[in-house]
C-alpha cells in the first residue's frame, strides 16, 4: 500500500492538533473527560500504528509551544503537572498493548521449544524404531529366502534392495528433521552436513569457511543451527544464488557467523513488514536469536545478493569448552 | 462500599473512570496503577456502550487476608457473547489484535472472570491488589 504524499503529514499534524486542545483543555480544568479523551488518543495512535516515540515527540512539541504561552510562573507550573497526567493516560494503552505483546512472544518461544521437542521425537522414531522395524524385516525375508529355491533368489534380491532403498530414505528424513549430528558433534559439523546435501539438490557450492570448534549449550546450538538452515533455504529458494558462503568466527567475546549470497537480493525492510511467509521466517529467525541473545543483520540489494549476521555474545565458559554439555 | 454508575453513553464511560480513579487512589493504588485501573475500567465500559448500549459498572473495595484491593464489575443485558473463548482471543476482534479490548483488560488486572450467554448480556469481573 502506497500513502499519498504529504497524508501521513496531515494525519500527524490533525493528530497533534487535538492533542494538544485535549492537553489545554486538561491544563484548565477540564478534568476526568478529557483524561478520557487523553486515553481515546492512546487508542487512536495505537490504531494508526504511531511508535511511542513519536507520541512522545508530540507531546514534548506541545507541551512546549504551551509552556511559551503560559503567563506566568503558577501556570507554568500547574501545566507541567497536569501534562505529566495527561501523558500517563495517553501510554496507558501502550501499557496494555506491551503487556500483550510480552505474552504472545513468551507463547512464541514455548511453542517454539515445543516444536523442537517434537521434532527431535519424530527425527528418532523415524531413524530408530523404523530402524529396527527394517532389520527385523531383512533377517525375516534372509529366513524365507533360505527355504525359497535358488531360481526365487534374484526377486528376494530384489526386495532386498528395495528395502535398503528405504532405510537410506528414512534416514535422510530423519536427519533432516534433525540430524543426530547436531546432538553428536555440534552445530558446525551438523551445518556441514546440511549445506553439503543442499549443495548436491540444488547443484550449487557451498563454502564453508570457519576455526570454530567446541560446543555450546544445547538450546544455542539447535538455534544457529536453525537459523543458518532457515537462511540457507532462502538462499536457495527465493534469491536462486550461484553461491553461498558461510564463515563462523569468534571476536570481541562475540560469536559471528554470516550467511552471504551472490543472488537476487530484496528489500529487509519491506519484506519483514509485508508479513508474507518469506518476511515471517525472517522474524522469526531475529526471534529465535533473540530468545538465546543474539542478534540478526539483513544487509541485501538487488545487485549484491544477501548477507545475513549472527552475532551472539559468549560467555567465556562457553567458548571451547568442549563435550561437556 | 459500592459505587454504581450506569452506563449508556460516552459521558458515563468518564463518570466511571472518575470513581474508579478515586476510589483507586483512596486505597492507596499508586497514581500510575490507578491510571492502569481506569484504562480497564474505561474497555469494560466502552465494549457496553458499543456492544451492549447499555449496562453498569460496579465498583468496590474488597479485603484479603492481608491486603486491599479493587474489583470492577461490568454488567448488561446485552446479547452475550457467543464464544467467550473467541474473545478473550488476542487476534479476534479489531481492538484484540492491537493488544487491546477484553484480552487487554486481563492483562492488566490480577483477575479476570467473564460470564456470558447469547440472549442474557455479559459480566466481567476485574480484580487489582494493592502490592
Amino acid at each position: 500500500m502506497k500513502l499519498e504524499p504529504g497524508r501521513k503529514t496531515k494525519e500527524r499534524l490533525e493528530f497533534q492538533a487535538e492533542y494538544a486542545a485535549a492537553l489545554r483543555d486538561y491544563a484548565m480544568g477540564g478534568g476526568e473527560a478529557v483524561l478520557g479523551r487523553a486515553y481515546e488518543l492512546g487508542r487512536r495512535a495505537i490504531a494508526e500504528r504511531k511508535s511511542l516515540l513519536e507520541l512522545a515527540s508530540i507531546h514534548h512539541q506541545t507541551l512546549k509551544e504551551l509552556f511559551q504561552n503560559s503567563p506566568d510562573r503558577r501556570s507554568q507550573t500547574h501545566l507541567v503537572n497536569a501534562s505529566s497526567d495527561f501523558l500517563s493516560e495517553c501510554v496507558s494503552p501502550y501499557e496494555m498493548a506491551q503487556r500483550g505483546f510480552q505474552d504472545a512472544v513468551k507463547a512464541l518461544r514455548q511453542l517454539n521449544e515445543t516444536l523442537e521437542e517434537e521434532i527431535k521425537r519424530i527425527a528418532y522414531s523415524v531413524h530408530d524404531e523404523a530402524g529396527q522395524l527394517l532389520v527385523a524385516v531383512h533377517l525375516a525375508l534372509a529366513n524365507v529366502a533360505q527355504e525359497l529355491p535358488q531360481a526365487q533368489r534374484p526377486q528376494i534380491a530384489q526386495i532386498e534392495d528395495l528395502l535398503n532403498e528405504v532405510e537410506k530414505h528414512l534416514r535422510r528424513y530423519s536427519h533432516e528433521l534433525r540430524p543426530t549430528i547436531l546432538d553428536d558433534l555440534g552445530w558446525i559439523p551438523a551445518i556441514r552436513f546440511l549445506a553439503e546435501g543442499i549443495s548436491k539438490r540444488a547443484n550449487l557450492p557451498i563454502h564453508i569457511e570457519t576455526k570454530l570448534s567446541g560446543r555450546l549449550p544445547g538450546t544455542v546450538e539447535t538455534t544457529l543451527y536453525r537459523v543458518v538452515q532457515e537462511a540457507l533455504t532462502n538462499a536457495v529458494k527465493h534469491a536462486r544464488a550461484k553461491s553461498i558462503w558461510i564463515r563462523a568466527w569468534l571476536k570481541d567475546n562475540l560469536l559471528h557467523c554470516s550467511i552471504r549470497d551472490d543472488g537476487t537480493g530484496f528489500d529487509p525492510q519491506a519484506v519483514q513488514a509485508s508479513g508474507n511467509r518469506k518476511g515471517l521466517g525472517l522474524v522469526a529467525m531475529r526471534e529465535r536469536l533473540s530468545a538465546i541473545g543474539g542478534t540478526l543483520w539483513i544487509e541485501s540489494s538487488q545487485r549484491r545478493g544477501t548477507e545475513i549476521l549472527i552475532r551472539l555474545p559468549m560467555e567465556d565458559n562457553h567458548v571451547n569448552q568442549s563435550s561437556a554439555r | 462500599m459500592e459505587i454504581r454508575v450506569t452506563i449508556s453513553s460516552d459521558q458515563d464511560i468518564v463518570l466511571a473512570r472518575q470513581k474508579g480513579r478515586s476510589l483507586a487512589l483512596e486505597l492507596g493504588f499508586s497514581s500510575g496503577d490507578a491510571t492502569l485501573i481506569a484504562t480497564a475500567i474505561s474497555e469494560l465500559a466502552r465494549n457496553i456502550v458499543s456492544y451492549a448500549r447499555n449496562g453498569q459498572v460496579i465498583l468496590k473495595d474488597i479485603q484479603g487476608s492481608n491486603r486491599v484491593g479493587i474489583a470492577v464489575t461490568a454488567t448488561d443485558n446485552g446479547p452475550g457473547i457467543p464464544d467467550v473463548g473467541q474473545a478473550l482471543r488476542d487476534g479476534f476482534s479489531t481492538s484484540g489484535s492491537l493488544g487491546l479490548g477484553l484480552p487487554g483488560v486481563r492483562r492488566l488486572m490480577d483477575e479476570f472472570e467473564i460470564v456470558s450467554k447469547p440472549g442474557q448480556g455479559t459480566t466481567v469481573g476485574v480484580k487489582k491488589w494493592r502490592l
